[in-house]
């Protein structure tokens, strides 16, 4: 079982199993390119609190197998989230959105769909009264524009 | 020193409780630019940045339990404290608020607690935000309370649950303290440091619900204890008291449209459902641009309105399903739009009526798709009509008009006593014969008599008469005949077919079965004691229903009858085997659908409604519609989960209702009266031409 070091991009050193630093397949393809020269791979765009809990998620499923075909049309829309991920995603609203972020510079798929999910879960059913209070969100809408568009919305014939 | 130095090293230092707790150093570095810039595009993006000019409506517009703002209650601790009023009454309501922790939170520090964790402490400067600079780096923000809510330390919060880390963080939040008492504590800070700790769990929204009934609850013992609180030192009912609505300032809340890049608010919206995103998009101007974008909408959509499952049983040509056609660039919102507007006209019965006037006798059989529908009547004409306006019918195959038969007009329907009536009726004029009757010379094929039976795909036509053979035409050529098939020795009442097979079913009791590609006969399938009238294939196996009474089930490859599915005691007319195979649905004489599970041949419902013979079925299992055509004259929908009756259409042809078939958005039926009409659900409805495939 091999070990890789990553840097944060506040300057934290990290050891990694290699197979759990491979979920992200930025990394592994760093890998896979410059081999593995024992040095640490600095990455630029993750302090230390988030890419540690990135790593925490790799960990656990570093045996997951392969992820299905990703034919966006065939893919399961569905927004439910394993039980494991669910307890994992509960943090703070910023440190979720850095994970999200995190989970896209490193191109870890199944990590930024289940943040984006997680999301989605926040937003999903809600007035939107309810979706800026939740998200702190001005209405910024004239009157006129917000009808218009609820009027759109609710169009049907007649 | 700056500021962002200052925080540097902290990072290095291990923290024994996990990952979570730097949190302000999350919103800043995280991003590869310069620090500088990265605050100023934070705070450009913060919604609440305003926040020194517009106390009052900032916690108006942030509070999420809008019940917990009482602002006498506020006046009433403020008051309580003596502190002087400058006008910004909430400014100072938060001062109080926050002078009333920091002195529990002091009391508890001196008392002994030990702190083990160095982002506990902090001292405030007279003239600075300063936090110890160990602790973290939000005192670099001008706008300090703004990025203090971000201040987040708390040991492994993912461990807890939300509900509970929300009521109970006693002693793992880093409270406020003031510097040695006579400085004055910075407000802002302290407020929205305080209370960071809570943010993930009020964030999490599933919690909300319930977190509002509590808090509800807790307010109320909460202001029964206000009154003497302030001088105890009992911090963990100060701490719990979620009545304290200025707490709720401090959970971090963001905008993730303006903190997320694009292309993951996409990712986000496209897994909302419909009514959600169109919710999502009266929230701002910048959600609005967010989420009625067509790449949210694709899969939004397609996540609504799933495409039919490849299936390898169903062997039937596939009825339109209303989902619009495979390419780029379609407005898939409006497409939701004109699909519900649509599901809504189903629901209400309510349709148009198109007359497909032309034969000259009763109408046996059609079949449609997007483009055009064929009808097969008594007239012993194949009719091809245009299944768009005007409706016109574009194709007469048969014997020369002068050898037709011909009954005399027919009365539109009047207005129903029950039911549903057409919301508006169309008779688009007959197309004149000229130019649309195949020049049939004597060579060429067409049936002598009745045609009983009609099916179609993308190549070829398949249709039954009563002059005892089938017919095969080439679609793509302009329908000429390719083959006759001879065999039964009897009228053939009803005709499928898929990629191997023909099936065709007789009067004369026995079942055929043809190569497609040659028309030779592979087998003849003998069992029924009466007519079969109809027959369906799902791929090995062949449904028929007899006038003896009986389903049948048969393997095409071995010849043998597998199952058998009695009525009750009288003729079946029709039989419709569901696209997955499982379940098989007939009707007949008895005036009752039935509805059998193919595997176990257990009867699973028995719906009723028609009072007259039933003629025909039509399973439409995208629209989970089950379609009835009868002898009463009527076109009856039920829901094919439940099987009530949804719509009745009694009446409106003039006589026996022949043959039903339904897609998305309508009806064909075929009567006895020499007329096809069309229901259509879609009729004038703007834009539905967009759910075309």
């Amino acid at each position: 079982m091999s070990t890789i070091t990553l840097t944060s991009s506040d300057g934290v050193d990290i050891a990694v199993e290699r197979a759990v630093a491979e979920r992200s397949v930025l990394i592994k393809n760093m890998l896979e390119d410059l081999g593995d020269s024992g040095e640490a791979i600095p990455i630029p765009n993750v302090n230390e609190a988030v890419l540690k809990k990135v790593i925490e998620w790799c960990d656990h499923h570093k045996n997951d197998p392969p992820s299905a075909s990703d034919d966006d049309d065939n893919r399961r829309k569905t927004t439910d989230i394993d039980e494991w991920d669910q307890k994992f995603m509960q943090v703070d609203q910023e440190m979720l959105f850095e994970v999200i972020l995190a989970a896209n510079y490193l191109d870890i798929k199944a990590l930024l769909d289940v943040g984006c999910k997680t999301v989605a879960n926040m937003i999903k059913g809600k007035s939107p009264e309810e979706i800026r209070k939740t998200f702190n969100i001005q209405n910024d809408f004239t009157p006129e524009e917000e009808d218009q568009i609820r009027r759109e919305n609710e169009w049907a014939e007649e | 020193m700056s500021p962002h130095t200052t925080s540097t090293p902290t990072s290095t230092r291990r923290r024994p409780s996990g990952s979570l707790r730097p949190r302000a150093r999350t919103a800043v570095q995280s991003i590869p630019l310069p620090k500088d810039f990265t605050f100023d595009h934070w705070r450009e993006t913060s919604p609440v940045e305003a926040y020194c000019d517009q106390v009052a409506t900032a916690v108006e517009e942030i509070e999420p339990f809008p019940q917990t703002v009482p602002r006498r209650r506020a006046a009433k601790s403020f008051s309580s404290l003596r502190h002087p009023m400058d006008g910004l009454v909430a400014l100072g309501r938060r001062l109080s608020v926050t002078l009333r922790h920091k002195s529990s939170k002091h009391n508890m520090r001196v008392s002994g607690e030990e702190e083990n964790d160095d982002g506990r402490h902090y001292k405030v400067s007279g003239h600075g935000h300063k936090r110890n600079a160990a602790s973290g780096s939000w005192d670099v923000r001008p706008q300090a309370w703004t990025m203090a809510c971000s201040v987040n330390r708390r040991p492994s919060l993912h461990s807890v649950t939300a509900l509970h880390d929300f009521y109970a963080p006693t002693a793992a939040v880093p409270a406020p303290i003031p510097g040695h008492g006579s400085e004055p504590p910075i407000i802002p800070n302290d407020k929205f440091f305080g209370a960071a700790a809570r943010a993930a769990a009020a964030a999490q929204n599933e919690q909300m619900d319930l977190a509002r009934q509590l808090a509800r609850i807790e307010r109320e013992k909460a202001l029964d204890m206000r009154v003497t609180q302030d001088t105890e030192s009992g911090i963990g009912i100060d701490l719990r008291d979620p009545s304290d609505s200025d707490t709720q300032l401090g959970v971090m809340r963001i905008d993730p449209a303006t903190y997320l890049p694009s292309e993951i608010m996409t990712h986000i919206l496209s897994y909302l459902d419909p009514a959600s995103l169109l919710n999502s998009e009266l929230v701002s101007n910048i959600w609005h641009r967010h989420a009625s974008s067509p790449h949210v909408w694709k899969p939004v959509f397609r996540g609504a309105y799933p495409r039919r499952p490849a299936s390898s049983t169903a062997t039937k040509k596939k009825q339109p399903a209303g989902l619009g056609k495979n390419q780029p660039n379609q407005d898939w919102k409006r497409m939701f739009l004109v699909k519900r507007a649509l599901e809504q006209r189903w629901k209400e019965g309510k349709a148009a009526a198109i007359y497909l006037h032309g034969h000259k006798d009763s109408v046996y059989c059609a079949q449609f798709d997007e483009n055009k529908i064929i009808t097969g009547s008594r007239d012993r004409t194949i009719r091809i009509w245009d299944a768009h306006y005007p409706w016109s019918c574009l194709k007469v195959i048969g014997p020369p008009p002068d050898e037709v038969p011909g009954i005399g007009q027919v009365n539109n329907p009047s207005q129903q006593a029950t039911g549903k009536s057409p919301f508006l009726t169309i008779c688009p004029p007959s197309t004149p014969l000229e130019g649309i009757v195949t020049p049939m010379d004597k060579s060429l094929d067409y049936h002598s008599a009745s045609i009983l039976c009609l099916r179609f795909d993308e190549e070829i036509m398949v249709t039954g008469s009563s002059d005892y053979t089938c017919i095969v035409w080439d679609i793509k050529n302009d329908y000429k005949p390719i083959r006759r098939l001879s065999g039964h020795r009897a009228g053939v009442l009803d005709v499928c077919f898929d990629d191997r097979y023909i099936i065709s079913c007789s009067k004369d009791c026995t079942i055929c079965v043809w190569d497609r590609n040659t028309g030779e006969l592979l087998k003849t399938l003998v069992g029924h004691r009466g007519p079969v009238n109809a027959v369906q294939l799902r791929g090995d196996l062949v449904v028929s229903a007899s006038g003896d009474g009986v389903v049948k089930l048969w393997n095409v490859t071995s010849g043998h009858c597998v199952r058998e599915f009695p009525s009750k005691d009288r003729g079946l007319a029709c039989v419709e085997f569901s696209d997955d195979g499982r379940t098989i649905l007939t009707g007949g004489n008895d005036k009752t659908i039935y509805q059998f599970d193919a595997n176990t041949g257990e009867l699973v419902n028995a719906l009723q409604g028609h009072t007259g013979l039933i003629r025909s079925l039509h399973l439409d299992s995208m629209g989970k519609r089950i379609v009835s055509g009868s002898y009463d004259m009527s076109v009856k929908v039920f829901d094919a989960d439940s099987g009530e009756l949804s719509i009745d259409l009694p009446g409106w042809t003039t006589s026996w209702m022949l043959n039903v078939q339904s897609d998305y958005r309508r009806i064909v039926a075929t009567s006895q009266d020499s007329r096809a009409v069309i229901m259509d659900f879609g009729y004038g409805l703007d834009g539905i031409e967009l759910l075309e495939e």
